[in-house]
Protein backbone atom coordinates (compact mmCIF):
# COMPACT_ATOMS: atom_id res chain seq x y z
CA UNK A 1 0.00 0.00 0.00
CA UNK A 2 1.35 3.35 -0.49
CA UNK A 3 1.41 6.15 2.00
CA UNK A 4 0.99 8.90 -0.39
CA UNK A 5 -1.97 10.97 0.50
CA UNK A 6 -1.26 10.75 4.21
CA UNK A 7 -2.05 8.26 6.35
CA UNK A 8 -5.68 6.67 7.56
CA UNK A 9 -6.50 6.47 11.21
CA UNK A 10 -7.54 3.37 12.44
CA UNK A 11 -11.20 3.35 13.84
CA UNK A 12 -12.40 2.79 17.48
CA UNK A 13 -14.91 0.67 18.18
CA UNK A 14 -17.52 1.50 20.74
CA UNK A 15 -15.37 -0.07 23.55
CA UNK A 16 -11.97 0.99 22.80
CA UNK A 17 -12.06 3.41 26.01
CA UNK A 18 -13.21 0.36 27.83
CA UNK A 19 -10.60 -1.95 26.28
CA UNK A 20 -7.68 0.62 27.65
CA UNK A 21 -9.31 0.92 30.76
CA UNK A 22 -9.28 -3.03 30.77
CA UNK A 23 -5.54 -2.62 30.09
CA UNK A 24 -5.94 -4.06 26.96
CA UNK A 25 -2.81 -4.49 24.73
CA UNK A 26 -4.41 -2.37 21.75
CA UNK A 27 -3.29 -3.23 17.83
CA UNK A 28 -4.41 -2.26 14.52
CA UNK A 29 -6.25 -4.99 12.76
CA UNK A 30 -7.60 -4.07 9.04
CA UNK A 31 -7.69 -0.57 10.31
CA UNK A 32 -9.71 -0.84 13.76
CA UNK A 33 -8.11 -0.24 17.34
CA UNK A 34 -9.01 -3.46 18.84
CA UNK A 35 -7.40 -5.67 21.96
CA UNK A 36 -4.66 -8.23 21.07
CA UNK A 37 -5.28 -9.29 24.96
CA UNK A 38 -5.62 -8.55 27.80
CA UNK A 39 -4.55 -10.75 30.92
CA UNK A 40 -2.76 -12.94 28.31
CA UNK A 41 -3.81 -15.19 25.17
CA UNK A 42 -2.54 -18.54 26.96
CA UNK A 43 -5.42 -17.43 29.69
CA UNK A 44 -7.84 -16.19 27.79
CA UNK A 45 -7.62 -18.98 25.16
CA UNK A 46 -7.86 -21.34 28.40
CA UNK A 47 -11.27 -19.06 29.85
CA UNK A 48 -13.15 -19.45 26.52
CA UNK A 49 -12.73 -23.39 26.30
CA UNK A 50 -13.71 -23.65 29.94
CA UNK A 51 -15.86 -21.04 30.59
CA UNK A 52 -17.04 -18.00 28.65
CA UNK A 53 -15.39 -14.70 27.32
CA UNK A 54 -16.70 -11.98 25.51
CA UNK A 55 -14.83 -10.66 22.17
CA UNK A 56 -15.39 -7.07 20.41
CA UNK A 57 -16.18 -8.10 16.96
CA UNK A 58 -17.44 -4.57 16.14
CA UNK A 59 -14.73 -4.56 13.18
CA UNK A 60 -16.65 -6.70 11.24
CA UNK A 61 -19.38 -5.43 8.47
CA UNK A 62 -22.63 -5.98 8.31
CA UNK A 63 -25.56 -5.27 5.62
CA UNK A 64 -29.20 -5.65 4.94
CA UNK A 65 -31.17 -6.71 1.65
CA UNK A 66 -34.83 -6.45 1.52
CA UNK A 67 -37.33 -8.25 -0.69
CA UNK A 68 -37.41 -11.11 -3.19
CA UNK A 69 -35.77 -10.00 -5.85
CA UNK A 70 -32.54 -8.26 -3.60
CA UNK A 71 -32.43 -11.62 -2.09
CA UNK A 72 -32.65 -13.16 -5.52
CA UNK A 73 -29.76 -10.77 -7.02
CA UNK A 74 -27.63 -11.82 -4.15
CA UNK A 75 -27.96 -15.08 -4.10
CA UNK A 76 -25.62 -15.31 -7.52
CA UNK A 77 -22.99 -13.63 -5.52
CA UNK A 78 -23.45 -16.19 -2.55
CA UNK A 79 -21.67 -19.78 -3.13
CA UNK A 80 -24.12 -21.29 -0.68
CA UNK A 81 -27.89 -22.03 -1.50
CA UNK A 82 -30.25 -19.53 0.01
CA UNK A 83 -33.86 -20.01 -1.54
CA UNK A 84 -34.50 -23.55 1.09
CA UNK A 85 -32.51 -21.46 4.02
CA UNK A 86 -35.81 -21.19 6.57
CA UNK A 87 -36.20 -17.96 8.40
CA UNK A 88 -34.01 -18.26 11.54
CA UNK A 89 -31.37 -20.02 10.06
CA UNK A 90 -27.60 -18.44 8.30
CA UNK A 91 -25.68 -19.94 5.70
CA UNK A 92 -21.29 -20.00 5.57
CA UNK A 93 -20.18 -19.39 2.49
CA UNK A 94 -17.99 -16.86 -0.09
CA UNK A 95 -18.57 -13.90 -2.77
CA UNK A 96 -15.95 -14.71 -5.23
CA UNK A 97 -15.06 -12.71 -8.66
CA UNK A 98 -15.87 -13.74 -11.68
CA UNK A 99 -12.97 -15.30 -11.53
CA UNK A 100 -14.31 -17.90 -8.98
CA UNK A 101 -11.60 -15.77 -6.45
CA UNK A 102 -12.86 -15.44 -2.81
CA UNK A 103 -13.34 -11.72 -2.25
CA UNK A 104 -14.65 -12.70 1.19
CA UNK A 105 -16.38 -15.31 2.83
CA UNK A 106 -19.59 -14.45 4.83
CA UNK A 107 -22.39 -15.38 7.37
CA UNK A 108 -25.98 -15.42 5.23
CA UNK A 109 -29.06 -15.30 7.65
CA UNK A 110 -32.49 -14.97 6.85
CA UNK A 111 -34.41 -12.91 9.60
CA UNK A 112 -37.64 -12.52 7.87
CA UNK A 113 -39.03 -14.48 4.68
CA UNK A 114 -38.01 -11.43 2.86
CA UNK A 115 -35.14 -9.96 4.60
CA UNK A 116 -31.41 -11.02 5.00
CA UNK A 117 -28.74 -9.89 7.02
CA UNK A 118 -24.89 -10.79 5.74
CA UNK A 119 -21.97 -10.28 7.94
CA UNK A 120 -18.81 -10.03 6.40
CA UNK A 121 -14.63 -9.19 7.13
CA UNK A 122 -13.43 -6.01 7.57
CA UNK A 123 -10.47 -6.41 5.61
CA UNK A 124 -12.13 -6.80 2.39
CA UNK A 125 -15.13 -4.86 4.06
CA UNK A 126 -15.18 -1.52 1.49
CA UNK A 127 -14.98 -4.05 -1.64
CA UNK A 128 -17.56 -6.18 -0.51
CA UNK A 129 -19.97 -3.03 0.71
CA UNK A 130 -19.35 -1.13 -2.72
CA UNK A 131 -20.40 -4.47 -4.61
CA UNK A 132 -23.21 -5.38 -2.07
CA UNK A 133 -24.70 -1.30 -2.36
CA UNK A 134 -24.38 -1.21 -6.06
CA UNK A 135 -26.46 -3.96 -6.77
CA UNK A 136 -29.37 -3.48 -8.53
CA UNK A 137 -31.59 -3.54 -5.64
CA UNK A 138 -28.84 -2.23 -3.23
CA UNK A 139 -27.87 -3.36 0.22
CA UNK A 140 -27.71 -1.31 2.98
CA UNK A 141 -24.74 -1.41 4.58
CA UNK A 142 -25.00 -0.98 8.68
CA UNK A 143 -21.73 -1.61 9.67
CA UNK A 144 -21.33 2.08 10.82
CA UNK A 145 -24.84 1.50 12.94
CA UNK A 146 -23.77 -1.69 14.35
CA UNK A 147 -21.77 -3.20 16.97
CA UNK A 148 -20.84 -7.06 17.44
CA UNK A 149 -19.57 -8.63 20.65
CA UNK A 150 -19.02 -12.42 20.34
CA UNK A 151 -20.15 -14.59 23.59
CA UNK A 152 -17.99 -17.52 23.28
CA UNK A 153 -17.52 -20.49 25.85
CA UNK A 154 -19.38 -23.59 27.06
CA UNK A 155 -21.44 -21.29 29.83
CA UNK A 156 -22.57 -18.53 27.77
CA UNK A 157 -25.92 -19.98 27.04
CA UNK A 158 -26.04 -20.38 31.15
CA UNK A 159 -25.03 -16.84 31.90
CA UNK A 160 -26.89 -15.42 29.13
CA UNK A 161 -30.10 -17.11 29.71
CA UNK A 162 -29.44 -16.15 33.84
CA UNK A 163 -29.25 -12.85 32.80
CA UNK A 164 -32.46 -12.58 30.67
CA UNK A 165 -31.46 -12.76 27.06
CA UNK A 166 -33.58 -15.95 27.44
CA UNK A 167 -33.98 -16.40 23.13
CA UNK A 168 -30.43 -17.91 23.21
CA UNK A 169 -31.83 -21.32 24.66
CA UNK A 170 -34.21 -21.08 21.86
CA UNK A 171 -31.28 -20.97 19.47
CA UNK A 172 -29.89 -24.04 17.59
CA UNK A 173 -26.72 -24.07 15.98
CA UNK A 174 -26.27 -21.40 12.65
CA UNK A 175 -29.45 -19.87 14.04
CA UNK A 176 -30.58 -16.70 14.53
CA UNK A 177 -33.43 -14.02 16.18
CA UNK A 178 -34.39 -10.47 16.28
CA UNK A 179 -35.15 -9.69 20.14
CA UNK A 180 -34.72 -7.19 22.65
CA UNK A 181 -32.50 -7.13 26.11
CA UNK A 182 -32.84 -4.55 28.74
CA UNK A 183 -34.95 -2.52 25.98
CA UNK A 184 -32.42 -2.49 23.35
CA UNK A 185 -33.31 -3.74 19.92
CA UNK A 186 -30.91 -6.53 18.80
CA UNK A 187 -30.05 -9.71 16.73
CA UNK A 188 -28.70 -12.28 18.42
CA UNK A 189 -27.20 -15.44 16.12
CA UNK A 190 -25.35 -19.00 17.12
CA UNK A 191 -22.69 -19.26 14.84
CA UNK A 192 -19.24 -19.03 16.77
CA UNK A 193 -15.59 -18.74 15.42
CA UNK A 194 -14.03 -20.89 18.59
CA UNK A 195 -15.43 -24.49 18.29
CA UNK A 196 -17.21 -23.64 21.72
CA UNK A 197 -20.86 -22.91 22.54
CA UNK A 198 -21.36 -19.00 21.62
CA UNK A 199 -23.24 -16.43 20.53
CA UNK A 200 -22.95 -13.45 18.59
CA UNK A 201 -24.93 -10.15 19.79
CA UNK A 202 -25.28 -7.25 17.22
CA UNK A 203 -26.20 -4.19 18.85
CA UNK A 204 -27.04 -0.11 18.19
CA UNK A 205 -23.63 0.98 17.97
CA UNK A 206 -24.36 4.37 19.89
CA UNK A 207 -26.08 2.00 22.78
CA UNK A 208 -23.03 -0.74 22.45
CA UNK A 209 -20.91 0.33 25.32
CA UNK A 210 -23.80 0.06 28.04
CA UNK A 211 -23.78 -3.98 26.90
CA UNK A 212 -20.24 -4.49 27.18
CA UNK A 213 -20.36 -3.32 30.81
CA UNK A 214 -23.27 -5.25 31.62
CA UNK A 215 -21.34 -8.72 30.10
CA UNK A 216 -18.38 -7.68 31.99
CA UNK A 217 -20.67 -7.44 35.60
CA UNK A 218 -22.24 -11.24 34.50
CA UNK A 219 -20.71 -14.27 36.39
CA UNK A 220 -17.32 -15.49 35.20
CA UNK A 221 -17.49 -13.60 31.90
CA UNK A 222 -14.17 -12.24 31.20
CA UNK A 223 -12.58 -9.71 28.04
CA UNK A 224 -10.93 -11.76 25.30
CA UNK A 225 -8.73 -10.59 22.40
CA UNK A 226 -7.57 -11.08 19.04
CA UNK A 227 -5.09 -13.10 20.04
CA UNK A 228 -7.04 -15.77 21.99
CA UNK A 229 -9.88 -15.63 19.23
CA UNK A 230 -7.00 -16.42 16.59
CA UNK A 231 -5.43 -19.49 18.45
CA UNK A 232 -9.39 -20.62 19.41
CA UNK A 233 -10.55 -20.51 15.72
CA UNK A 234 -6.63 -21.93 14.41
CA UNK A 235 -7.22 -24.91 16.19
CA UNK A 236 -10.49 -25.52 14.66
CA UNK A 237 -8.89 -25.64 11.50
CA UNK A 238 -11.42 -22.20 10.52
CA UNK A 239 -9.52 -20.15 7.71
CA UNK A 240 -9.04 -16.77 8.72
CA UNK A 241 -10.03 -14.28 5.21
CA UNK A 242 -7.25 -12.08 4.45
CA UNK A 243 -4.78 -14.82 5.74
CA UNK A 244 -5.80 -18.25 4.80
CA UNK A 245 -7.10 -17.10 1.62
CA UNK A 246 -7.76 -14.03 -0.14
CA UNK A 247 -8.34 -13.20 -3.97
CA UNK A 248 -6.19 -15.42 -5.64
CA UNK A 249 -7.85 -18.58 -4.27
CA UNK A 250 -10.69 -20.26 -5.12
CA UNK A 251 -12.67 -21.92 -2.43
CA UNK A 252 -11.67 -25.37 -3.90
CA UNK A 253 -8.42 -24.53 -3.21
CA UNK A 254 -8.63 -22.64 0.26
CA UNK A 255 -10.71 -26.52 1.41
CA UNK A 256 -14.14 -25.06 0.91
CA UNK A 257 -16.07 -27.19 -1.44
CA UNK A 258 -18.34 -28.06 1.56
CA UNK A 259 -19.57 -24.52 1.31
CA UNK A 260 -20.30 -24.51 -2.52
CA UNK A 261 -24.14 -25.86 -4.25
CA UNK A 262 -22.81 -27.06 -7.14
CA UNK A 263 -26.59 -27.21 -8.25
CA UNK A 264 -27.06 -23.30 -8.26
CA UNK A 265 -25.54 -20.73 -10.64
CA UNK A 266 -23.59 -18.17 -8.63
CA UNK A 267 -20.57 -15.77 -9.78
CA UNK A 268 -17.10 -17.54 -10.62
CA UNK A 269 -19.06 -20.68 -11.26
CA UNK A 270 -17.77 -21.80 -14.26
CA UNK A 271 -13.80 -21.32 -13.18
CA UNK A 272 -14.47 -23.78 -10.49
CA UNK A 273 -16.39 -26.32 -12.35
CA UNK A 274 -13.15 -26.16 -14.72
CA UNK A 275 -10.76 -26.06 -11.72
CA UNK A 276 -12.70 -29.22 -10.17
CA UNK A 277 -12.55 -31.34 -13.71
CA UNK A 278 -8.86 -30.44 -14.15
CA UNK A 279 -8.15 -31.28 -10.36
CA UNK A 280 -4.28 -31.06 -9.41
CA UNK A 281 -4.74 -27.79 -7.77
CA UNK A 282 -2.46 -26.75 -4.65
CA UNK A 283 -5.06 -27.08 -1.27
CA UNK A 284 -5.21 -25.54 2.19
CA UNK A 285 -4.31 -28.32 4.46
CA UNK A 286 -4.28 -28.71 8.50
CA UNK A 287 -0.47 -30.07 9.95
CA UNK A 288 0.52 -30.43 13.52
CA UNK A 289 3.97 -30.65 14.92
CA UNK A 290 5.19 -33.36 17.21
CA UNK A 291 6.14 -30.38 20.25
CA UNK A 292 5.47 -27.28 21.44
CA UNK A 293 7.15 -25.99 18.22
CA UNK A 294 4.83 -23.66 16.16
CA UNK A 295 5.04 -23.66 12.27
CA UNK A 296 4.70 -19.80 11.54
CA UNK A 297 2.96 -17.70 8.89
CA UNK A 298 5.20 -17.54 5.73
CA UNK A 299 7.18 -21.14 6.48
CA UNK A 300 7.93 -23.10 3.55
CA UNK A 301 6.96 -26.84 3.25
CA UNK A 302 9.45 -28.94 1.65
CA UNK A 303 9.93 -32.79 0.87
CA UNK A 304 13.04 -34.30 0.62
CA UNK A 305 14.42 -30.47 0.26
CA UNK A 306 11.63 -29.78 -2.48
CA UNK A 307 9.36 -27.09 -1.74
CA UNK A 308 5.74 -28.36 -2.06
CA UNK A 309 3.65 -25.39 -0.31
CA UNK A 310 3.49 -22.52 2.33
CA UNK A 311 2.64 -21.87 6.19
CA UNK A 312 -0.62 -19.28 5.62
CA UNK A 313 -1.25 -19.77 9.40
CA UNK A 314 0.79 -21.19 12.60
CA UNK A 315 0.90 -21.28 16.39
CA UNK A 316 1.16 -23.28 19.48
CA UNK A 317 -2.09 -24.64 20.26
CA UNK A 318 -3.23 -24.25 23.61
CA UNK A 319 -5.53 -26.56 24.05
CA UNK A 320 -4.25 -29.51 22.01
CA UNK A 321 -0.29 -28.93 23.05
CA UNK A 322 1.32 -29.05 20.47
CA UNK A 323 2.11 -26.81 17.36
CA UNK A 324 -0.72 -26.26 14.68
CA UNK A 325 -1.04 -24.51 11.33
CA UNK A 326 -2.73 -24.24 8.15
CA UNK A 327 -1.01 -23.94 4.55
CA UNK A 328 -1.19 -25.07 0.99
CA UNK A 329 0.45 -27.70 -0.27
CA UNK A 330 0.69 -29.63 -3.96
CA UNK A 331 -2.15 -31.60 -4.73
CA UNK A 332 0.76 -34.72 -3.95
CA UNK A 333 0.68 -33.38 -0.35
CA UNK A 334 -2.98 -33.32 0.91
CA UNK A 335 -3.21 -36.48 2.52
CA UNK A 336 -3.23 -37.19 5.95
CA UNK A 337 -0.28 -38.78 7.54
CA UNK A 338 2.06 -37.12 4.47
CA UNK A 339 5.13 -35.93 6.26
CA UNK A 340 6.53 -32.09 5.68
CA UNK A 341 9.17 -29.87 6.72
CA UNK A 342 8.37 -26.34 7.63
CA UNK A 343 10.50 -23.49 7.54
CA UNK A 344 14.58 -22.78 7.95
CA UNK A 345 14.73 -24.88 11.13
CA UNK A 346 13.28 -28.30 9.70
CA UNK A 347 10.35 -28.39 11.77
CA UNK A 348 9.05 -31.84 10.90
CA UNK A 349 4.99 -31.81 10.51
CA UNK A 350 2.48 -34.11 9.50
CA UNK A 351 -0.82 -32.96 7.51
CA UNK A 352 -3.91 -34.16 9.51
CA UNK A 353 -7.85 -33.86 9.39
CA UNK A 354 -8.94 -30.55 10.92
CA UNK A 355 -10.27 -29.82 13.91
CA UNK A 356 -7.16 -30.28 15.32
CA UNK A 357 -9.52 -29.94 18.77
CA UNK A 358 -12.20 -32.47 18.52
CA UNK A 359 -13.48 -31.62 22.12
CA UNK A 360 -15.77 -27.95 20.97
CA UNK A 361 -19.04 -27.66 22.60
CA UNK A 362 -20.23 -25.53 19.48
CA UNK A 363 -23.14 -28.29 18.90
CA UNK A 364 -24.12 -28.82 21.94
CA UNK B 1 13.15 -0.88 35.46
CA UNK B 2 15.99 -3.26 34.40
CA UNK B 3 17.99 -5.29 37.19
CA UNK B 4 21.45 -3.19 38.38
CA UNK B 5 23.63 -6.39 38.75
CA UNK B 6 23.42 -7.61 34.72
CA UNK B 7 24.83 -6.80 31.64
CA UNK B 8 22.35 -6.39 28.55
CA UNK B 9 22.60 -6.88 24.71
CA UNK B 10 20.74 -4.63 22.11
CA UNK B 11 18.96 -8.12 21.37
CA UNK B 12 17.65 -8.35 24.91
CA UNK B 13 19.59 -10.91 26.15
CA UNK B 14 20.96 -10.25 30.06
CA UNK B 15 24.20 -11.71 31.88
CA UNK B 16 24.98 -12.05 35.25
CA UNK B 17 28.41 -12.45 37.12
CA UNK B 18 28.29 -14.83 39.42
CA UNK B 19 32.21 -15.34 39.78
CA UNK B 20 32.63 -18.74 38.57
CA UNK B 21 29.94 -18.71 36.31
CA UNK B 22 27.82 -16.33 34.05
CA UNK B 23 24.27 -16.71 33.89
CA UNK B 24 22.30 -15.44 30.87
CA UNK B 25 18.00 -15.18 30.16
CA UNK B 26 15.97 -12.58 28.41
CA UNK B 27 15.18 -9.35 29.29
CA UNK B 28 11.28 -8.56 31.03
CA UNK B 29 11.59 -6.03 27.74
CA UNK B 30 11.99 -9.18 25.50
CA UNK B 31 9.30 -11.02 27.43
CA UNK B 32 6.94 -8.11 27.35
CA UNK B 33 7.16 -8.25 23.48
CA UNK B 34 6.87 -11.91 23.10
CA UNK B 35 3.76 -12.43 25.10
CA UNK B 36 2.74 -15.74 26.44
CA UNK B 37 6.38 -18.07 26.09
CA UNK B 38 5.21 -21.59 24.88
CA UNK B 39 8.65 -23.45 24.18
CA UNK B 40 12.26 -22.91 24.45
CA UNK B 41 15.17 -24.69 23.00
CA UNK B 42 18.12 -24.64 25.16
CA UNK B 43 21.54 -24.74 23.16
CA UNK B 44 24.14 -27.89 24.03
CA UNK B 45 25.51 -28.64 26.88
CA UNK B 46 29.01 -28.35 27.11
CA UNK B 47 29.31 -26.26 23.65
CA UNK B 48 32.13 -23.38 22.90
CA UNK B 49 29.85 -20.44 21.96
CA UNK B 50 30.85 -17.34 20.06
CA UNK B 51 29.68 -13.45 21.15
CA UNK B 52 26.12 -13.47 18.94
CA UNK B 53 25.81 -17.25 18.18
CA UNK B 54 22.53 -18.64 17.90
CA UNK B 55 22.62 -20.59 21.22
CA UNK B 56 18.75 -20.72 21.58
CA UNK B 57 14.90 -20.40 19.97
CA UNK B 58 12.07 -19.30 22.46
CA UNK B 59 8.87 -19.39 21.17
CA UNK B 60 5.31 -17.51 22.34
CA UNK B 61 1.63 -17.62 20.95
CA UNK B 62 3.09 -15.00 18.49
CA UNK B 63 6.28 -15.64 17.07
CA UNK B 64 9.46 -17.36 17.46
CA UNK B 65 12.79 -15.37 18.21
CA UNK B 66 16.69 -16.73 18.35
CA UNK B 67 18.42 -16.24 21.52
CA UNK B 68 22.15 -14.88 21.24
CA UNK B 69 25.06 -15.88 23.31
CA UNK B 70 25.91 -11.97 24.77
CA UNK B 71 29.68 -13.52 25.04
CA UNK B 72 31.88 -16.37 23.82
CA UNK B 73 32.50 -18.74 26.37
CA UNK B 74 31.43 -22.41 27.19
CA UNK B 75 28.15 -24.01 28.27
CA UNK B 76 28.00 -25.52 31.48
CA UNK B 77 24.71 -25.36 32.45
CA UNK B 78 20.87 -25.16 30.90
CA UNK B 79 17.97 -24.78 32.69
CA UNK B 80 16.30 -27.88 31.65
CA UNK B 81 13.00 -27.09 33.57
CA UNK B 82 12.19 -24.42 30.91
CA UNK B 83 11.60 -27.86 28.46
CA UNK B 84 8.06 -28.70 30.71
CA UNK B 85 7.64 -24.89 32.16
CA UNK B 86 8.62 -22.48 29.58
CA UNK B 87 5.75 -20.13 31.17
CA UNK B 88 9.09 -19.49 34.08
CA UNK B 89 10.51 -17.27 31.59
CA UNK B 90 7.27 -14.82 31.58
CA UNK B 91 6.95 -15.52 35.25
CA UNK B 92 10.63 -14.61 36.59
CA UNK B 93 12.40 -13.81 33.87
CA UNK B 94 15.83 -12.68 36.04
CA UNK B 95 15.41 -15.59 38.10
CA UNK B 96 13.93 -18.66 37.84
CA UNK B 97 13.46 -18.46 33.90
CA UNK B 98 17.02 -18.37 33.40
CA UNK B 99 18.24 -19.67 29.84
CA UNK B 100 22.03 -21.84 30.46
CA UNK B 101 25.41 -20.72 31.98
CA UNK B 102 28.28 -20.14 30.92
CA UNK B 103 32.12 -20.51 32.26
CA UNK B 104 35.09 -19.45 30.52
CA UNK B 105 34.13 -16.04 29.41
CA UNK B 106 35.52 -13.59 27.25
CA UNK B 107 35.44 -11.10 29.91
CA UNK B 108 36.73 -8.70 27.67
CA UNK B 109 33.74 -8.77 25.45
CA UNK B 110 31.16 -8.10 28.73
CA UNK B 111 32.39 -4.65 28.36
CA UNK B 112 30.77 -4.21 25.32
CA UNK B 113 27.46 -5.02 26.82
CA UNK B 114 24.97 -1.91 28.25
CA UNK B 115 24.42 -1.49 32.09
CA UNK B 116 21.13 -0.93 33.15
CA UNK B 117 20.84 2.69 32.71
CA UNK B 118 22.01 2.27 28.95
CA UNK B 119 19.59 -0.73 28.31
CA UNK B 120 16.44 1.01 29.59
CA UNK B 121 17.96 4.31 27.46
CA UNK B 122 18.36 1.99 24.49
CA UNK B 123 14.76 0.73 25.57
CA UNK B 124 13.43 3.78 25.36
CA UNK B 125 14.46 5.14 22.02
CA UNK B 126 12.98 1.68 20.76
CA UNK B 127 9.43 2.98 21.66
CA UNK B 128 9.93 6.57 20.31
Amino acid sequence: MSDIGGEILPQKTPFYDQHVALGGKVVDFHGWLLPLQFRGILEEHRHTRESVSVFDCSHMAEFRLVGRDAIQEYDRLFTANLTNLPVGRGRYGAILNDQGRILDDVISIRLAEEELFVVSNAGPASRISALLTSLKHPAEDVSGLTAKIDVQGPRSREVLEKAGLTVVSELGYFSARRTSWRGLPLVVTRMGYTGELGFELYIPWESASDVWTWLLQLDGVMPAGLGSRDTLRLEMGYPLSGQDFDDTKTPLEASQSRFVDWEKDFVGKEVLVEMRRAGGYAQLVGFSAPDRRAPRTGYTLSVSGEPVGMVTSGTFGPSVGYGIGLGYVGSDFVTPGTRLMAGPKQLPVEVVSVPFYKQGTCRR
Amino acid sequence: MFPDDLYYTEDHEWIRDEGSEYVVGITSYAVEQLGDITYVELPELGADVIRGETVATVESVKAASDVYSPVGGHICEVNDFLESRPELVNEDPYGEGWFFKLDSVRVSELNKLMKADAYEAYIKSLEK
